[in-house]
């Protein structure tokens, strides 16, 4: 598996645990009944502290997969030739951590499905306000088809990944 | 409606005269990385012109024996 598909498939797990972190809180403070139905300031906050988990979780997460990543293709380097110096190491990093055409390419047609996906969800987050729901659902399928959208991206960087890509 | 055209390579044989070049070298040579020369070999991905060019290059080969083309439904 190439160094794209491991960061790509760390950043849709790290997405669906968001998602899946803010659907569980949410619940169980609906559950519990300490949210009061239509209480707008409480949802516009929970999802503005929940984007920020998701921001700082994203980098954390990527830091730390790129520290273990070196430190498993030096280990491997080492293995390989006991005698290759640090420079060697670095290089050998630098290349398999490099992002070419391709990944742009698929980065770029991968965005497009992100995109449509957001779109999608912020028509029906409309229609939602258009069929007299309440605007928490709005907000909530604003949020939600924001993430899927980034989580759909990630799985079509992989099937292009796998399937393989053509311009045009 | 223009018919469909599959682009078609030489580079395992390349590979294969050039001392059995690895993927990762002709990846180093062309700038790209292994998963983009592993997909250009089977077919999965058609490289930029400026890539191929990069590609002949690091043979020293002309183009047009790196890459080649069908125009499917021709027979």
């Amino acid at each position: 598996m190439s160094y794209q598909e491991k960061k790509t498939i760390i950043s849709i797990v790290t997405g669906l645990l968001i998602l899946i972190a803010y659907f569980t809180y949410t619940y169980t403070k609906y559950q519990s009944g300490v949210v009061i139905e239509g209480d707008l300031k409480f949802w516009a906050t929970t999802i503005l502290v929940f984007i920020g988990i998701g921001i700082v979780a994203t980098i954390i997460i990527q830091i730390v997969f790129h520290i273990l990543l070196s430190v498993a293709i030096a280990v491997q380097a080492k293995v390989k030739d006991e005698n290759c110096d640090d420079k060697e190491i670095e290089k050998t990093i630098e290349l398999e951590m490099v992002s070419d055409e391709m990944d742009k390419l698929i980065e770029l047609k991968s965005s497009m499905v992100g995109f449509g996906v957001a779109g999608a969800g912020f028509m029906l987050s409309l229609f939602a306000i258009v069929f007299n729901y309440s605007p928490v659902v709005m907000l909530n399928i604003m949020f939600a088809s924001f993430s899927i959208g980034s989580i759909l991206e990630g799985f079509t960087q992989l099937y292009f990944y796998r399937k393989g890509i053509n311009h045009g | 409606m223009a018919k469909k055209i599959i682009i078609t390579n030489e580079i395992r044989k390349l590979r294969f005269f050039a001392n059995e070049m690895t993927q990762q070298q002709l990846a180093e040579k062309v700038g790209a990385s292994r998963q983009t020369i592993i997909s250009i070999e089977a077919g999965k991905y058609s490289p930029s012109l400026e890539m191929a060019f990069r590609i002949a290059e690091a043979f020293n080969v002309k183009i047009g024996e790196v890459f080649d083309y069908e125009v499917k439904g021709d027979k």
